[in-house]
């Protein structure tokens, strides 16, 4: 069973890597998901404003460890006066709303945690890893996929932070770059079939 | 020094070394247990001045749990080792060949090691080296199963100073894990070329090929799934690698966004199906004198290239085959209703006959050929049939194939005007000139192509990936081979006897014929239907009258004036309707090919049913109505639970293209039955199904055992 299951992995990788999901500088995936207390939200609604979106698993060692150094909530706070929205999402299949809302309510962070249980979004986005860091701009086209900075071992006392300088850039109508950064963290943890 | 946060998150979720320093040590506490344990090994234990000598960490993992290689893959962080031995040198890192690990849906790869694994390097003693001699290993690494757990494991060994003295343990956990390390090629009587095969520009695109030949020039084989593990590498966002069983694997991948600032290399680990493992790090360049071309547009080449002649062979045999497929059908009877006729004239007229329209159909494949390299030179992606994806070429074909009819019916000659006294035989003869066989040969091809006979896609789909001399010399030989069957009448005498003597019935049979004609006037009319939409077909209706209107002033008055006149409005005509905008595709009920619905479907451990099918293709029709949709090939779907997929290119679709040419085609029909077991071999189903062909390939993909190469993940 482990050999066909392996078997049909293999291949599925084969076949659905040539075509990746979202692409940078291309319009990004739209969606429309509840967040942790039922509230919808579509990519649509925030068209004219930067949208960050953070895919997040509580029990990831790399998201506690951001969220243990509030890397997020100061990414988000050095972005007061700009119209940016941080949406962060949770794939993980095994997920839940009650599990977001206790997460939050321990955190104390102000964005919503839209529920993707599915992993539908999280793929058409191709999310890897948690924290895994997308970022539209006003118009809804992709400008920035990868890691939140360049420090996966948590090791630098003054790491690059790769939202701040896509915010940064997209606000002052600068290109982003780097536009792409090697993610870290967990990988995701979509259900079998989604 | 770690900052303070990572020090408190690290000692929170770690047991980090005993009090005491100790060679060995566990962490990464998942449910109360450790889930890896460490342990500091060497091949000494006395260490010599100025010698040399080998350290490394093992690390054992509980079962499940898997640590990572140092390109971790698209998600987990590499396993990290730095060493302090006061005044020895350890060099860098060496790392066994990892092993590929897949996120149970399939959509995240990592690189890393199940059970166990010796991370090692060599070490030199300076020659003051201080006895005794404490080694301390910290080793931070992030174990996985489901959930993920960080660990830094702080080993320390106490080594004696002076004449060297082995460790046996030590040496033979060092000894097997060197075995595991890839081997640089040359080591291993093999040679590594990368090439590059298409532009490499940021954010889009690319491919290459990475061969694996013995020295002596013969192909090494490698492991089928999975042979190559590349690094992390600059500029490179993805790179996928295919073997195709001869040593050679096929590169695609895409190049980051942001431009490199070093130019592209190819970095990484080719398994060999012979066992043990080879590196490769070498520039990703284009070869001088290959031309680029964007991989976007570009079809992959087939997998397997058989040689030029027995391509040909095919696709004379695949032309033959053709005159019995329903398209050319009609122009078949019309050209056996004229060979009727002229078989029982003198043999110079037979032949001028015979080579008329063997010429006819030369001419309008070479200019199809022709056309073909055309559009592939601008960039285009082209296949067999491409030309009824344009609504204007069907609907002048369809107004040829009308004025064909018409004329058959008697609504008008081609001839001079006669004057009333002509013999039925004479008026025969004159439909018949040889000038009338050019027609049939061009018609007959015009015709042909929305269809497919077996073995014509295999030779032309290998025409479409090669160059230009063989496009054209494999078109030539489809022609031959459409022409063949009249060729062989004028060649054996004996047949030609068999045929009906002509008499009154010819004239009946005529019109027949012309009827059976407007018959594929209408297959035309819903082809153009279904690019255009209704209102498309009104116009072709309407431009169809005029033609018919124009024929009929021609054939009642037989004037020059006229025949202008007719011309004129025709023009008119067409230039007033002939106005198409395409129609989007309309997929209600089926669900839709794409590459990502298959790997889906395969995910679910089902097997899928491709069906590349055009609306314009009638091979592909007839074999969905009387084969797909057939009651044992349903009930065969439902109890294999297949899914079955529809890729619908009766419209331009370059993804389409693209898998067609990845199987050696270059136009529908093309059936993939896809296994769960071999999601990456997908059976080939022939161009003309059977009940029996559909349904025995969807109980062999169910009950295909898996083969896999290396990549069973550590569970």
């Amino acid at each position: 069973m482990t050999l066909l299951r392996s078997a049909v992995l293999c291949a599925t990788l084969l076949l659905s890597a040539p075509a990746l999901a979202a692409e940078v500088g291309q319009p990004a995936p739209a969606f429309d998901l509840k967040d942790e207390v039922g509230v919808s939200h579509a990519l649509d609604q925030y068209r004219g404003k930067i949208v960050i979106l953070e895919w997040t698993n509580p029990e990831c060692p790399f998201v506690q460890r951001h969220y243990g150094g509030k890397t997020m909530q100061r990414t988000l706070a050095s972005f007061a006066g700009k119209k940016v929205v941080w949406l962060a999402v949770d794939s993980t299949s095994h997920n839940t709303p009650a599990k977001s809302k206790a997460w939050k309510a321990e955190q104390g962070f102000p964005y919503p945690v839209l529920q993707d249980q599915s992993g539908e979004v999280g793929q058409a986005y191709g999310a890897k890893t948690t924290p895994h860091m997308f970022i539209i701009d006003e118009k809804g086209v992709l400008r920035y996929a990868g890691g939140i900075d360049d420090d996966p071992r948590g090791r630098s006392a003054t790491p690059t932070n790769y939202v701040e300088k896509a915010v940064n850039a997209l606000v002052t109508g600068k290109a982003v770059s780097p536009s792409t950064s090697d993610p870290y963290g967990c990988s995701v943890k979509y259900g079998k079939s989604s | 020094m770690l900052p303070t946060v990572l020090a408190a998150w690290l000692l929170s979720l770690t047991v980090a070394s005993a009090p005491a320093p100790t060679p060995t040590a566990s962490g990464a506490l998942s449910e109360g247990k450790p889930r890896v344990r460490a342990t500091l090994v060497s091949d000494v234990t006395q260490v010599e001045p100025g010698g040399t000598f080998r350290l490394g960490v093992q690390l054992q993992m509980a079962r499940g749990w898997y640590v990572y290689w140092r390109n971790p893959g698209e998600a987990g962080l590499a396993t990290e080792v730095v060493w302090d031995v006061p005044r020895v040198t350890v060099g860098p890192l060496s790392w066994p060949a990892p092993e590929v690990h897949r996120s149970p849906d399939g959509s995240i790869t990592s690189y890393g090691y199940g059970g166990e694994v010796v991370l090692f390097a060599s070490a030199r003693a300076q020659p003051d080296v201080k006895a005794p001699l404490t080694v301390v290993a910290t080793t931070e690494l992030l174990v996985c199963e489901v959930q993920c757990i960080p660990a830094r494991l702080e080993l320390t060994r106490v080594l004696g100073v002076g004449p060297r003295q082995g460790d046996a343990a030590g040496s033979a956990a060092l000894d097997a894990s060197a075995h595991r390390v890839p081997r640089p090629p040359a080591t291993a009587g093999l040679r590594v070329t990368v090439r590059r095969t298409t532009s490499f520009v940021p954010g889009q695109p690319f491919e290459g090929e990475l061969t694996v030949e013995r020295t002596d020039g013969s192909p090494e084989p490698l492991v089928r799934a999975d042979a190559f593990v590349p690094e992390r590498l600059p500029g490179i966002l993805t790179v996928l690698a295919i073997p195709d069983g001869n040593g050679r694997l096929r590169l695609w991948g895409k190049a980051t966004p942001d431009p490199s600032t070093t130019p592209p290399r190819i970095a990484g680990v080719v398994a060999l199906a012979s066992g043990g493992a080879v590196e490769v790090s070498a520039p990703f360049e284009l070869p001088p004198g290959l031309a680029p071309h964007s991989a976007a547009t570009q079809p992959p080449r087939p997998e397997r290239t058989p040689g030029l002649p027995w391509m040909l062979l095919l696709a004379f045999l695949g032309g033959v085959l053709l005159n019995a497929m329903p398209c050319v059908f009609p122009v078949l009877a019309l050209k056996a209703y004229g060979f009727a006729r002229t078989v029982h004239a003198d043999n110079g007229s037979v032949r001028a006959h015979a080579l008329a329209y063997t010429g006819g159909i030369l001419a309008s494949l070479l200019a199809l050929a022709g056309a073909v390299l055309a559009l592939r030179a601008a960039g285009h992606a082209v296949g067999w049939g491409f030309q009824f994806q344009e609504p204007l070429f069907v609907a002048v074909l369809c107004g040829v194939v009308l004025l064909f009819a018409l004329n058959l019916l008697g609504v008008f000659e081609l001839t001079p005007p006669s004057h009333g006294t002509e013999s039925l035989v004479a008026a025969v003869d004159h439909t018949h000139g040889p000038l009338r066989s050019v027609g049939e040969g061009v018609l007959a091809v015009v015709l042909a192509t929305p269809c497919s006979a077996p073995l014509l896609g295999t030779a032309v789909g290998f025409a479409f990936a090669a160059s230009a001399p063989v496009v054209l010399a494999v078109f030539a030989a489809v022609g031959l081979g459409l022409a063949a069957p009249f060729c062989a009448l004028v060649l054996v005498p004996g047949l030609r006897t068999r045929l009906p003597r002509p008499g009154a019935w010819m004239e009946r049979g005529k019109q027949l014929l012309g009827f059976a004609l407007l018959g594929t006037g209408v297959w035309l009319v819903g082809i153009l239907g279904s690019l255009a939409g209704v209102d498309g077909m009104v116009r072709l209706l309407a431009f169809l009258v005029v033609v018919a209107l124009a024929a009929w002033s021609w054939g009642a008055w037989r004037r020059s004036p006229v025949l202008v006149g007719g011309l004129v409005l025709v023009l008119v005509a067409g230039w007033g309707t002939l106005r198409f905008t395409t129609a989007p595709a309309a997929m209600a009920g089926r669900e839709a090919w794409s590459d990502e619905a298959v790997a889906r479907i395969l995910a679910q451990g089902r097997p899928v049913l491709v069906d590349f099918t055009a609306d314009w293709c009638l091979s592909c029709k007839f074999n969905e109505r009387t084969v797909l949709a057939a009651e044992q090939v349903q009930s065969a779907l439902a109890r294999t639970r297949t899914q079955l997929l529809v890729a619908d290119w009766t419209r331009r679709d370059p993804a389409i293209a693209r898998r067609l040419a990845a199987h050696g085609r270059a136009g529908v029909p093309m059936y993939l039955v896809y296994s769960p077991a071999r999601p990456d071999q997908p059976e080939v189903l022939p161009e003309l199904l059977t009940l029996d062909t559909v349904v025995s390939a969807l109980e062999r993909a169910v009950a295909a055992p898996g083969e896999l190469g290396l990549s069973s993940p550590p569970r």
